[in-house]
């Protein structure tokens, strides 16, 4: 198991690809993000995106899912996260992408009340042009190793 | 509370980026949160335990199932776009910051937004639009605080020919 003390400033881990089709971003943004340019292939056209992208919350979605596959492939100990202090969606995740992530981690430190620390990370997420279509610096946190927080 | 932030369904017009005005709060929103959504949820994109196993939920720091904060996130956009965001001049957003998740959101609670206009921007490269900020609060039948986020979105501008 990895836990808060194996986790150091300056770690690059590359997180496992995501496909996403047309019917996976339909089906996402018709039930959280009903807008013509995520719902509707031929109306999307007529919009700023001109044609359809996935909503930037299926993005993140994605993310964790990615991030979650990640903990359990490495044994990483998370216990959640406290928020996402910010996150830009830099071009559309179009039908058809895949995308992979990279997380650099920009700083830690050890929670003073629970037995966790925190991790600050930068994740970029690109799609198969190696284009940057989102990032985002946010708040993990890991569970302490046991003998390290009696 | 003054539901003062404009929206087609209130004014039967467009919202340009010159109808915001800093300090517009808005109130609305009652999704309720099923047991069943959180874990279809969960197990599409963040099956962690506490997400998608009631039992072993129980055993962790949350004492019990709680919903992603991204299902949280993708419920507060289903919220916004019902209120009529889909029928206003919004662009598109660029991302969106300070997203806290302050309170577990559990099956059974019923979810409402509070949204204050927080910030405008004039694009200077892109004069046909602008940027909005609207600090966002999602809060809990009991009145509670459950995440806060601060949206941006591009807006466009009033045609000069538009008549209000």
């Amino acid at each position: 198991m990895k836990y808060f003390e194996d986790i150091k400033a300056g770690d690059v881990a590359e997180l496992p690809a995501r496909h996403v089709s047309e019917a996976d971003i339909i089906d996402f943004a018709t039930k959280y993000d009903p807008q013509t340019f995520h719902t509707d292939p031929e109306a999307a056209k007529q919009t700023a995106f001109g044609g359809l992208a996935a909503s930037g919350w299926h993005t993140n979605a994605l993310l964790i899912s990615m991030l979650v596959e990640r903990f359990r492939t490495e044994a990483i100990a998370a216990t959640g996260s406290p928020g996402v202090e910010s996150c830009r969606w830099l071009i559309p995740v179009r039908p058809g992408d895949t995308l992979t992530g990279q997380q650099e981690v920009l700083e830690t430190w050890p929670s003073k009340s629970k037995p966790i620390g925190f991790v600050r990370s930068r994740t970029d997420l690109r799609n198969q042009h190696g284009e940057i279509v989102m990032t985002t610096v946010g708040l993990g946190m890991v569970a302490r190793r046991p003998e390290a927080a009696a | 509370m003054n539901d003062t932030t404009p929206t087609t369904a209130m004014t039967g017009k467009p919202v340009y980026f010159e109808d915001f005005e800093i300090g517009q709060t808005r109130e609305f929103g009652a999704y309720p949160v099923t047991e069943e959504e959180v874990v279809a949820f969960g197990r599409q994109f963040d099956p962690q335990p506490f997400h998608i196993h009631k039992e072993a939920a129980a055993g962790t720091m949350f004492g019990g199932l709680i919903a992603s904060g991204w299902h949280t996130c993708g419920m507060m956009m289903r919220m916004v776009c019902d209120d009529g965001l889909p029928r206003t001049a919004v662009l598109a957003s660029p991302g969106f910051e300070n997203l806290k998740w302050l309170r577990p959101v559990r099956p059974g609670d019923v979810l409402s937004v509070r949204s204050v206009v927080a910030e405008k921007i004039e694009s200077k490269s892109k004069p046909d639009r602008g940027i909005i900020k609207i600090a966002n609060t999602v809060l809990n039948q009991a009145g509670e605080t459950v995440m806060t986020i601060t949206n941006i979105a591009f807006y466009r501008r009033r045609p000069t020919d538009a008549d209000g």
